[in-house]
């Protein structure tokens, strides 16, 4: 509707310039045209007043100059005027006789102001045009405003939302804007980001039970093979001929072979976080800033400008570990957040702090464990994996995650290695 | 005490290669100093020559500071930085870049009087040079293509102290040497060093590395170790197997 309005007004305002233009080219120039009637009225005061022009007033809207015979000038209604028959005639100006006594006794020179008023006609057009091309360029500016605000930026919103759910990061909902051209799709994705969340949630927790089904079958499973492996040992050596003792031999040595397998199958169980692979590379911490700005999706930090070096990263895992870090911040503590940048021993830390003062300093050392979760975190979706996967993350990276209580809440410190020094010995 | 000559904070050096970026020189922090003879060694591709070009003011740091001779040079501009290399530095390379239609002599005063008006002087210095070279006045008459490569390598030595700089740089200088030359080449520089010259050195030539009393190892863009030598004495075996069983450690 927006765009039929804008259009519309587009329209009505070519109409009506191409209308002052034809107007301009076909009206009546009155450059020129002298009033004969004011004219008379100054011949006439001036060969009243003729004996005694020094008293002479203009009693007309006229600009004049009287000259006697001789060329004197006896009267001017203001300087600059033509002073002589040769200058008024470079003027165009009107040269009329005055007369007393039926005798031509002098002449009155009316300055000729067409220039002035083809001046002034000139000015008025120009501020008509320019008022006409402001008002364009104004209808442009409030267009593209327009467009971006309801087709660009939602549009941004939108990839963005894509690059974080391609991340892994399902955390960040995705705000619903109907008045956008893309309202009616925002809702769909958040519900489809809400959707892969649960089975994701899901997926973690099936896994969870998975493992601790394994765990406590292979607990269950070592129990009677070491007593069927202590009972052979025992039939081994108790045994009266060498193909019993042999039989016992073989029930000792399966024995052991289950045992082994049963430990590979816990112990894969425990491996499998190590299945997320992490590409670390050379790369500018100018770039830190976009990455924490993308991270900060509420914008409720203000990102500090970040020392120029060279830091090892794999830039996806990074900026998960850094949306995993805000969306912390938003579900739990939802206050404004400091971000600090410092060059450290071989590190640039990157400080994130919230101002929901922090967690019981006896739950600080658990929040990197993973399924364990906080107590504030009941009606909060999670799986506990968030901060456990960005500590490992960083590891990968040969930089660490620190966390903290701070001053103000609780305080996330991105150890990030600078690059060059694992080479030193 | 030594007095700082170079210093680098977080020197990083980038270069885009087809589109993907490629840091050649990562965070170095670096300081060398006055009167030393500093070499830099390591494998093809660690940032040796980059970081030669760096610290002499041939090329420009993509992130970092360098302060060379008292005067922070990262900042300049290309024609800051060559009246700042015409002043403080002198250079030597492993391609000697002599010009072939001037003698040999022309080719040290061209560069010679870049900096002084006073010919005179400049031709008193340069024959002082080539005495210390031991380039005979016959061969100063000649043309670059007249003269072996281990005389043209010594001219190149000439014609980068004829301004007097305060720190000689030398890319692979015998790189393109035979053996003798060389040594010869060598034998100069180390002349001038023990005369008070600073000089920094890349090679991956062991030969040429004992001639340094402190050795930088570069891998991948950073200082991965370095080794303090002492002055050189031709036939001391301590320093030279102090000098293997560090290039040993590095890798080398």
């Amino acid at each position: 509707m927006k765009y039929r309005k804008f259009l519309g007004a587009f329209v009505v305002l070519l109409i009506m310039e191409i209308a002052a233009l034809a107007w301009f080219l076909n009206r009546e120039e009155g450059v020129g045209v002298q009033d004969a009637v004011i004219v008379n009225e100054a011949v006439q005061s001036v060969q009243a007043d003729w004996e005694r022009m020094e008293s002479h007033q203009n009693r007309t809207e006229l600009d004049y100059t009287v000259l006697d015979n001789s060329g004197t000038v006896l009267f001017q209604t203001k300087t600059g005027l033509s002073g002589s028959i040769h200058e008024a005639v470079i003027r165009r100006d009107t040269i009329l006789d005055v007369e007393a006594g039926g005798e031509v006794v002098g002449k009155l020179i009316i300055e000729n102001d067409g220039v002035r008023i083809a001046l002034r006609q000139r000015q008025r057009t120009a501020a008509v045009f320019l008022f006409a091309a402001l008002f364009q360029c104004a209808l442009c500016v409030i267009y593209a405003v327009s467009v971006r605000r309801t087709v660009i930026l939602p549009f941004r919103k939108l990839q963005r939302f894509a690059e974080r759910v391609a991340g892994g990061n399902l955390d960040i909902p995705l705000t619903m804007d109907r008045q956008n051209l893309f309202g009616a799709f925002t809702e769909s994705f958040d519900i489809m980001r809400s959707e892969l969340k649960k089975a994701r949630i899901a997926e973690a927790q099936a896994n969870a039970s998975k493992k601790e089904l394994i765990a406590k079958i292979s607990h269950d499973i070592r129990t009677p093979v070491s007593s069927i492996r202590a009972a052979s040992e025992v039939g081994a050596a108790t045994a009266d001929n060498e193909k019993t003792r042999q039989n016992y031999l073989h029930i000792v040595y399966k024995a052991d072979q289950i045992n082994t397998l049963v430990t590979d199958l816990f112990s894969a169980t425990l491996e499998e976080l190590r299945q997320l692979e992490v590409e670390p590379a050379d790369m500018k911490s100018s770039e830190l800033y976009a990455m924490l700005s993308e991270a900060d999706y509420f914008h409720y930090a203000g990102i500090p400008s970040i020392p120029d070096c060279l830091v090892c990263a794999d830039k996806i895992r990074l900026q998960q570990v850094f949306d995993n870090l805000f969306s912390n911040s938003y579900k739990y503590a939802d206050t404004e957040i400091q971000v600090e940048a410092a060059l450290t021993d071989g590190y640039l830390c990157i400080r994130i702090e919230d101002h929901g003062g922090g967690v019981p300093d006896a739950d600080v050392g658990r929040l990197k464990e993973k399924y364990w979760r906080g107590r504030n975190t009941k009606n909060v979706e999670g799986a506990g994996l968030g901060l456990h996967i960005a500590d490992s993350f960083m590891g990968e990276m040969r930089g660490k995650l620190v966390l903290e209580n701070g001053k103000y809440g609780l305080a996330a410190t991105v150890f990030l290695a600078l690059s060059g020094n694992d080479e030193k010995i | 005490m030594k007095e700082a000559l170079i210093g680098t904070e977080r020197l990083s050096k980038s270069f885009s290669n087809g589109g993907a970026m490629q840091h050649v020189l990562k965070n170095m922090d670096l300081t060398l100093y006055q009167g030393d003879f500093t070499v830099i060694m390591g494998a093809s591709g660690a940032g040796k020559s980059t970081l030669l070009y760096a610290l002499s003011g041939m090329d420009t740091p993509t992130l970092g500071k360098i302060t060379c001779c008292g005067k922070e040079i990262s900042g300049l501009s290309s024609d800051e930085l060559a009246v700042f290399r015409k002043e403080h530095c002198g250079f030597v390379f492993q391609q000697i870049y002599l010009i072939d239609t001037m003698s040999v002599m022309d080719n040290v005063l061209a560069a010679g009087l870049l900096v002084s008006r006073d010919k005179k002087a400049v031709a008193a210095r340069a024959k002082e040079l080539f005495h210390a070279v031991g380039i005979p006045e016959e061969t100063q008459r000649k043309f670059p293509t007249q003269i072996s490569g281990g005389e043209a390598q010594r001219v190149g030595i000439v014609r980068a102290l004829i301004n007097s700089p305060e720190i000689l740089f030398a890319d692979e200088p015998t790189g393109a040497l035979n053996s003798k030359a060389g040594l010869d080449v060598l034998d100069t520089l180390t002349k001038f060093h023990e005369e008070g010259l600073s000089v920094v050195m890349v090679t991956h030539d062991m030969r040429s590395a004992r001639r340094g009393n402190r050795i930088l190892y570069l891998k991948d863009g950073a200082v991965m170790g370095e080794c303090e030598l002492g002055h050189y004495k031709p036939d001391d075996k301590a320093r030279h197997e102090k000098l293997r069983a560090f290039l040993a450690e590095m890798g080398w």
